[in-house]
């Protein structure tokens, strides 16, 4: 039966084409914008790491001016990065099951070949726990070793888009590739990986695509890089120091990162931390009160405001927009089962029923909501390319089959919307009024 | 097959009131052939509607191949008017989309049978009205006569007990009217109960009965075949056979 319905609703698509192109197009615009914002709202909102979101923790220490908070807007809050200094100090722990320091750095690349040349390219610094602690995902190899992190051993490990551009694909663990003026040995290769937000460092922009190269963070000291991202200071220290002054200065640019996997090592790692600040107020360092934070990763979010209140107000206004296609489609499609009421009359004179009708005349809606949909959808892709393009970020933002998903139930929706009271009219008009008119 | 006991049906508008049926009484016995006949607006159509479930009434009783059918649920009537009724209507009331085959296949959809028990009962009733050439036709493509011979096979497909029909031949000329008639008692000859509606007395005569009304009420009954005594009810309106 609905098989046959679907067969009554095509052809009474076709019977009137302008006007089934005109309802079509309405959900496809209403479905395109909805969609296209909730993607965005989607990425920015979405737990990327779902099976241990809850067990990883960014770690906050106030080491700022002790005249005044980090935020005058919110004095409560600890500065969002850390000092080199207090990074290594923590790292000393080995409380957390997994811990790493991590920034940007932007360093030259010189591909094997010789025809291709050189190029700049974001490299996370960063500590052998990297990649357990996020589930980084390898093709071939993995990461380097603990080991690795001391020395530091010259290895690195590289993303499958890189693999590509360098050793043109397949499994280039042991070969070689100079980094600034040295030789890095492959390690590993990653597999796909896009968490959605980039949640390990939300400080250079949350929708980024991660890195291409991952190295050990020591090769700080060597290359005396500074980050690619923020960097804020509050004291002045003796730049005639040289890079090691920097290093040793108040300048906060590290993320840190600890996996505490129960509540016992979060609570121990906390006890830690305080102690480590006390020790260093007795320094003399860290003015303000204790003031240690260890929030998870959606707590992090919530707290860094990751999704913007514009991608909340653009997707509550482009919902309401569908709204409104819909609300629209009520007229017209009343309008249009209306002038078909001689034929429900004979349909139920041959035995049709009420509920009957109405199903006829929803999946009729529905059919009109899906080809909408599908069109919307082809829409939605090439509105999110264009904001891809405004926003300049490697296209963060596309449909995959949760959207697509998400996209074709909004046209569902909206079709029901516009549906309803037309398909309840038409079930309750009486049969015999309209048989005589026919 | 039909038994209708003081049955009252009453139009309102916001103003007036029309009695369209006042105590109406008939009962019509299994495999008759009756026409209904009176002036325009006399309740012939109501009567129609009534006996196929089209339309509700105020008061009494109507009781269907021996079934209380006063009171039933939507869902109740329609199942009734898909398996043990047929309709032919004056402007045959086919589908414009669909092609022939498709128009008659229109009850047995409703009904769920299976698509092979379709194919064999369409084909059967095409082959009654002497259709079975024109079933990819569309209406359009069709003559008056042949619309409505389309009209009688779907009434015909499902094989109901009662066919009723609504001046079956009022778009006709008088040749296709009495093609439309001999059709009508073939099916009569198959033991279907017809009830035709008409304002031509020399097709009236075709039936085994004629009934008459006026103002919503019966005035006459004869069969023409076996005389049936009037049968004045306590409230003083006119029965057939009690």
């Amino acid at each position: 039966m609905f098989a046959y319905m679907i067969r009554i609703a095509v052809l009474s698509l076709r019977r009137n084409p302008v006007l089934s192109t005109l309802l079509i197009a309405a959900i496809a615009l209403g479905v395109a914008v909805s969609t296209a914002f909730v993607t965005v709202y989607y990425v920015y909102s979405g737990n990327p790491i779902p099976t241990k979101s809850d067990r990883l923790f960014y770690v906050q220490m106030d080491s700022w001016n002790p005249d005044r908070p980090y935020a005058r807007s919110r004095p409560e809050m600890p500065p969002e990065q850390i000092t080199y200094r207090d990074m290594q100090g923590i790292m000393t722990s080995d409380i957390a099951t997994y811990q790493s320091g991590m920034f940007v750095a932007s360093l030259t690349i010189h591909p094997p070949e010789e025809e291709q040349r050189p190029y700049r390219e974001r490299v996370r610094m960063c500590f052998a726990d990297f990649f357990p602690m996020f589930e980084v995902p390898f093709t071939y190899g993995g990461g380097w070793g603990r080991d690795s992190d001391r020395g530091p051993e010259p290895v690195v490990v590289i993303d499958a888009a890189t693999n590509d551009r360098l050793f043109g694909g397949g499994n280039s663990v042991g070969k070689t590739v100079r980094i600034e003026d040295r030789q890095f040995t492959v390690a590993g290769v990653l597999a796909p990986w896009r968490p959605s937000p980039r949640f390990y460092d939300t400080h250079t922009g949350a929708s980024q695509v991660p890195e291409g190269f991952y190295m050990p963070f020591e090769f700080v000291r060597e290359f005396e890089v500074e980050t690619a991202g923020n960097l804020l200071i509050w004291s002045d220290y003796d730049e005639t120091g040289g890079f090691e002054e920097f290093l040793a200065s108040e300048a906060i640019w590290i993320q840190m990162w600890v996996q505490l996997d129960t509540a016992e090592q979060r609570q121990t790692y906390s006890d830690f931390l305080d102690a480590y600040v006390m020790e260093q107020k007795n320094l003399g360092r860290f003015g303000r009160p204790l003031n240690n934070r260890l929030l998870d990763v959606m707590e992090w979010f919530k707290d860094q405001e990751v999704v913007p209140e514009e991608a909340t107000g653009l997707l509550v206004l482009s919902l309401l927009f569908l709204l409104v296609c819909a609300v629209n489609l009520i007229g017209i499609l009343l309008g249009k089962f209306l002038t078909r009421a001689p034929e429900v009359g004979v349909r139920r004179a041959l035995g049709a029923s009420r509920a009957s009708v109405f199903l006829q005349h929803i999946v009729e809606c529905e059919l009109v909501g899906v080809v909408g949909g599908l069109f919307g959808l082809g829409l939605s892709a090439l509105f999110l390319r264009l904001i891809n393009r405004l926003l300049d970020n490697s296209g963060q933002f596309g449909l995959d089959l949760p959207m697509i998903s998400a996209g074709i139930g909004l046209a569902l929706v909206a079709g029901l919307v516009a549906g309803l009271y037309p398909a309840w009219r038409i079930c309750r008009l009486a049969p015999a009024i309209h048989l005589k008119l026919q | 097959m039909i038994e209708m006991d003081c049955i009252r049906k009453i139009y309102r508008t916001q103003h007036v009131e029309t009695h369209a049926l006042t105590n109406f009484t008939v009962t019509i016995d299994d495999g008759e052939f009756v026409s209904v006949m009176g002036p325009s607006g006399s309740g012939k159509t109501t009567l129609l509607n009534i006996a196929g479930l089209l339309d509700t009434f105020e008061h009494g009783r109507y009781l269907l191949d021996g079934e209380d059918v006063s009171r039933l649920s939507d869902r109740e009537m329609s199942a009734i008017r898909n398996q043990k009724i047929g309709f032919i209507f004056q402007s045959f009331n086919l589908i414009p989309d669909l092609n022939v085959f498709d128009n008659i296949d229109v009850p047995l959809r409703y009904r769920g049978m299976g698509g092979g028990d379709r194919r064999a009962a369409i084909n059967n009733a095409l082959e009654v009205v002497g259709l079975s050439a024109r079933t990819k036709h569309y209406p359009a493509q069709l003559s008056g006569g042949q619309q409505q011979r389309v009209a009688v096979a779907r009434a015909l497909v499902g094989t109901p007990s009662l066919i009723l029909a609504d001046e079956p031949t009022g778009n006709l000329d008088s040749a296709m009217a009495n093609d439309v008639m001999d059709l009508l008692e073939t099916i009569n000859n198959m033991e279907t109960t017809i009830v035709m509606v008409t304002h031509e007395p020399e097709l009236a005569a075709r039936a085994q009965r004629r009934l008459h009304l006026l103002d919503g009420r019966l005035i006459d009954l004869e069969a023409d075949d076996r005389p049936t005594p009037l049968v004045a009810r306590p409230d003083g309106s006119p029965s057939a056979r009690v």
